[in-house]
Order: structure tokens, then sequence, then C-alpha cells
């Protein structure tokens, strides 16, 4: 039996949520409506309920049936005279509004959202129950899924307004039952459906000031929690001595730099696999012809290099002056953007042996060119560094802007240099091929190839070395680990 | 190194140019303020050679324009050097030259250099 049915589940509403006994009794209204009345109270102060929906909706529905038919049930219930038209709630026209949803007192916090969304739920399915009673349930669920937003234009609505058939529903807390209460007696002296809309105007503008600040804490939260990440990842890598540079989170990066940085990496790839090939080779002992080649191939993979970088000077030339994309120990022997031609002459020298007079004396007056362009390079970018400092720090602050103007002029200069720099290293690659025999080549270029290699595995073992905090046995502890580093790099040259 | 000053009447040709590059073993033809200018400078007065210097400032940019042409599309910005007459190019033309060691034997033909 229906009475029966609700009666139980009023009693099992107020088992599960401890409602005030007071308030289920208190409100307790003629006998077949008392499921509505009490349903709208249990939900107006608690969490949804865990009982059998499916019930509960079927009971509503037949509940509503009984309602939409007695006009005095309803009179009583909400204790005005009159009946609200449905226009009244036109204001919300993505609803059907021939059977208002479920409304309830506005105020219905975060802790009511979710008893508001299983609230909404039963009435709109019992409003929809009087279209379609044949599928309640399908409804209801179909609710379910909208209900966020729309929420709030469900409890927006007047509920000291009555409505057609329709029970006022309150997702709200119990200052919001006594909100109702509060509304429902205003609703006695104040019946003009122009203060009632603006009344729920003002409620859903409240409920939505609600929501955004809801939305807009839970944001600052998140932020706090992921701020708080960063800080912790930041403090982790300072203290391995990793310095992520200018923008490891791509946001200080340039794209062109960003660009230019990935093609590297993709170049470095190249790189070793090109000279473990070289390697190779010169094991196999090929032919001349095979082994020009790869040689040549190898003189192509550092033209393209210097393209890229030709590329990336256009779009941001300081990244490749500074350093920032080679690793440390490179940068200490940076020299405009790059490597210096005739310190790796130097080291060359060594390594060729064994060489004809003639090339002896290539190698030697290549040595010296290079150094003698780069002498000039390096006084021309002096010059442009003077006039810089010059122009940046005279001027009055009237003419500042042309001041700056000036300085951007001259500032774009400094590709130039790269470009010459680059340039050099280039030539001098190129006349190292020109001067050497094939074999000799490959050897050379091999060794320059391993020659940075070992150099940029000399600063991943500089970043990953160990720090020791014990003051006391300092030195000892220090000698060990650079004596294991210094295995370490022998065992990884030896494979290379 | 030393500079001169003429006075520049007309359209410069580009028969002008050479007339003035072949006056002298090696000639500049620069701005005062040009940086790159300054390391060719450097770079040739380095080398034991007296270049002549043809400072080229504002006040004639058609001579530039004639210069650039003669350089076609490759590099076409100051300095822009001649030596025995012939036009090298700019400071990657002269940078390569060197690199691959043919600037020097060009300056000793050109009288720029001695042994």
């Amino acid at each position: 039996m229906e009475s029966q049915r609700i009666g139980d589940t009023s009693s099992t509403l107020s088992a599960d949520h401890n409602m005030p006994y007071a308030l289920l009794r208190g409100l307790n209204p003629p006998n077949n409506t008392s499921f509505m009345y009490h349903s709208t109270q249990n939900y107006s102060n608690q969490e949804p309920p865990a009982f059998d929906f499916g019930e509960l909706e079927e009971a509503i529905v037949l509940q509503g049936v009984k309602m939409s038919n007695d006009d005095s049930v309803r009179s009583s219930l909400y204790g005005s005279g009159t009946n609200r038209p449905a226009a009244t709630l036109e204001m919300f026209p993505s609803w059907p509004t021939r059977f208002p949803r479920g409304s309830s007192k506005s105020g219905g916090g975060k802790e009511n959202s979710d008893s508001g969304s299983a609230l909404n739920t039963t009435i709109s399915s019992r409003s929809e129950a009087n279209l379609e009673p044949e599928s309640p349930i399908s409804q209801a669920f179909e609710q379910q899924q909208q209900l966020q937003l729309p929420q709030q234009q469900f409890q927006e609505m007047a509920s000291d307004s009555p409505r057609t058939g329709v029970s006022h529903t309150e997702p709200a807390s119990k200052s919001n039952y006594e909100k109702r209460k509060a509304a429902g007696s205003t609703s006695d002296r104040v019946t003009d459906p122009k203060t009632l809309r603006r009344l729920a105007q003002n409620r859903e503008a409240a409920r939505k000031s609600r929501l955004r600040k809801k939305a807009y804490v839970q944001q600052l939260e998140t932020s706090r929690i992921r701020l708080a990440q960063l800080e912790q990842e930041l403090q982790r890598a300072r203290s391995q001595g990793i310095f992520m540079g200018g923008g490891a989170a791509g946001s200080n990066i340039s794209p062109g730099a960003a660009m230019f940085d990935m093609e590297y990496s993709r170049w470095l790839d190249d790189d070793q696999r090109l000279i473990s090939e070289l390697r190779t080779a010169l094991q196999a002992h090929l032919v001349d012809g095979d082994l020009r080649v790869i040689v040549d191939g190898y003189v192509a993979h550092y033209d393209e290099f210097f393209r890229l970088k030709g590329v990336a000077a256009k779009s941001d030339v300081f990244h490749l002056i500074s350093g920032i994309w080679t690793t440390p120990a490179e940068r200490c022997f940076l020299w405009m953007g790059g490597f210096r031609p005739s310190e790796l002459i130097k080291m060359l020298i060594a390594q060729l042996d064994p060489l004809t007079q003639q090339q002896v004396v290539g190698i030697y007056s290549l040595q010296q060119s290079s150094q003698q362009a780069e002498e000039a390079l390096s006084q021309g970018l002096e010059q442009l560094q003077q006039s810089l400092i010059e122009t940046i720090a005279s001027g009055s602050v009237n003419d500042g802007m042309h001041q700056m103007a000036v300085a951007l002029g001259k500032l774009a200069n400094l590709e130039g240099f790269l470009r010459q720099a680059d340039n050099l290293r280039q030539q001098t690659l190129h006349q190292l091929r020109r001067t050497l025999t094939i074999r000799q080549a490959a050897r050379c270029f091999m060794v320059i190839g391993e020659y940075y290699g070992r150099l940029r595995a000399l600063s991943s073992l500089w970043a990953s070395r160990p720090r020791e905090t014990m003051m006391a046995d300092d030195n000892s502890c220090q000698t060990t680990t650079e004596l294991q580093m210094i295995q370490a790099a022998q065992h990884h040259f030896s494979n290379m | 190194m030393h500079y001169q000053t003429e006075s520049w009447n007309g359209y410069p040709a580009v028969e002008e140019i050479e007339r003035m590059a072949s006056r002298n073993a090696v000639v500049i033809f620069s701005t005062s303020t040009c940086c790159m200018c300054h390391a060719i400078k450097r770079l040739l007065c380095g080398m034991g050679v007296n270049p002549t210097v043809y400072e080229l400032d504002d006040d004639n940019p058609t001579w530039q324009q004639a210069l650039f042409s003669l350089l076609g599309n490759s590099s076409s910005s100051l300095p822009v050097v001649f030596i025995g007459g012939k036009l090298v190019g700019s400071m990657d033309n002269v940078m390569a030259a060197h690199i691959n060691g043919t600037l020097v034997p060009l300056l000793k033909e050109a009288g720029a250099l001695w042994l």
C-alpha cells in the first residue's frame, strides 16, 4: 500500500538521516500528502537517501497524480490561497515549465548539492510522470545527468509560490527550511508576481554567486597544491645541481630556441650514430671510396648543424650565443656561440699523427689563420659591445626611445657575428677535410666526435656527482668519489 | 691603413667603384659605425696589410646599393673588400679565403704583403 510504503520510507529517511523528530512530525499534513511534505523536509536537511530509489519514485509518481487533483491539499500545504501560475517560472525557459521542476529554497550550499540532485531527480520524475507516467525512472536518471547547472535553477525557484501539482522540494539545510517557512509567511503577504519574480531572481543570483565563489575557492586550492608540488620539485632539482635553464617548462623559451633545442638533440643522436659508423668503417679497413662516402656524410652532418644554427639565429640569437643549449662543460669553452676552431685544431694536432710535412704545414697554418680570424671577430664584437654600452648609457630622458631604437639596431649586428663565427667553424672543418687523406680525415672526424662526446659525458657526470655533506672526512670521501667517477668515466670511454 | 675622402659626384656607377678599387692593393668599403668592418680592418691589419678604407657613411646610400649589386644576392652587407682591383666579397668571403689559404697568396700577388 502506498501510504504504508510512504510511511515506511519516511521512517527510513528519518532513521538514516537523523532528521529532527519535531520537524518531521510537526509538519505532518494530511495523510496523503505527508510523503511529499516529508520528502521536502527530509531532503532539505540531509544527504541523498540510501534507500531504494525506484520504490520511492513510484510512490512519488502516484502521489503526484493524486496531488494534482487536490486543490485543498495544495493550499493547506503551502499556506497560501492562490495558485501560482506556471508562468512565473518561465523565467527558466530551458526547463519545461508546464510542470515546474522541483524547487527549493535558495541557499543550497555545497553540502546540499548532492541532496539537491537526488531531490530534483525525484521531483522531476514526479512532474514528468504527470506527462508521461510510463517512464518516470528513465527520466529521473536522465535528469540526474544534467544536474549540476540546472540544479541552481531548481533551487532558485520560488518555493513559496505554490504550483500546480508540484510540491516544493528543498535540497537545502534546516535553515533553508526555516527560510522557506519565512518565505512562506512572506508569500502570505506578498503575492504579487513581480515581487515574487524579483525574489526568485535574487535567489538565483545569490545561488550563482555562491557557486562562483565555490568554484574560485576550489581553483585556489588546486593552485596552492600545485604550487607546493612545483616548489618541491624545484628544491629537489636545485639540490641536485641541475639548472633547468630559462624554461624547461617551456614558458620562457622562445619558439625558435625550443625548435633548435629539439633539432639539436636529434642532431646529437645522429652524431653518435655517425661516429660509431666511422669507427666500424675504420676498423673494417674499407676501401677509400666507401670511406669517402662516410666521411663526406659526416661533413654534411656538420653542415646541417650550422644551417640549423643559422635558422635559429634569425629568431633567437641570444639563445645561441648564451650557449644554454650546450652542456655545462662545453659552455666552459664557449666562444661566440660554439667551439673555438683554433682550440679544436690544437687538440687534433696531437691525435692526427702521422702527417706528411706538407700536411703539418697546412694544419699549422690553418691553426694560425683561424686564430687570426677569431681574434678579428672578437675585436669586432668588443667594439659592438662598447658601442652598445655608450648608446644605452647615454641619451637624456627625452630621447630615451630614440636611444633604444639605436641600441636595437646595434643588437641586430649580433646575428652577423654569430653567423661569421659559425662560418669560420664550417670552413675550418672543410679545410681539414681537404688537407687530410681519406683515412686521416675519417680518423680526424671520429676524434672530433669522440672528443665532444666525452665533454658532454663529463657534464653529466659532474651533474650527477654525489655531494658530500659530512664535514669530518670530507676530503677522503671526496677522493673516493672522484676515483669512482674516474673509473666510471674510463669504463664509459673505453666503450666509445 | 689610410682613409680616403673623395667628393662623390653624381650617381656612382659600378665602374666608378671598380676604378676606385683598382687604385690600391687592398680596398675596403666600410662604414665608421659598422662593427664587422672594424673586424675586417683588424684582420687585415693584423696580417700586416695596409688597406685603403672608404667610409661610406649615411650621406651616400647609393654607393652601398651599387656595391651590393656587385656582390649579387649572397651577402648584401658591408664591409666589401677588393684585393688587387678584384672583388673578394664581404666578411664571409674574406674569412673563407683566409681559412682555405687563398687570401695570403692573393695579398702577396697584389703587393699588399711581403714575405
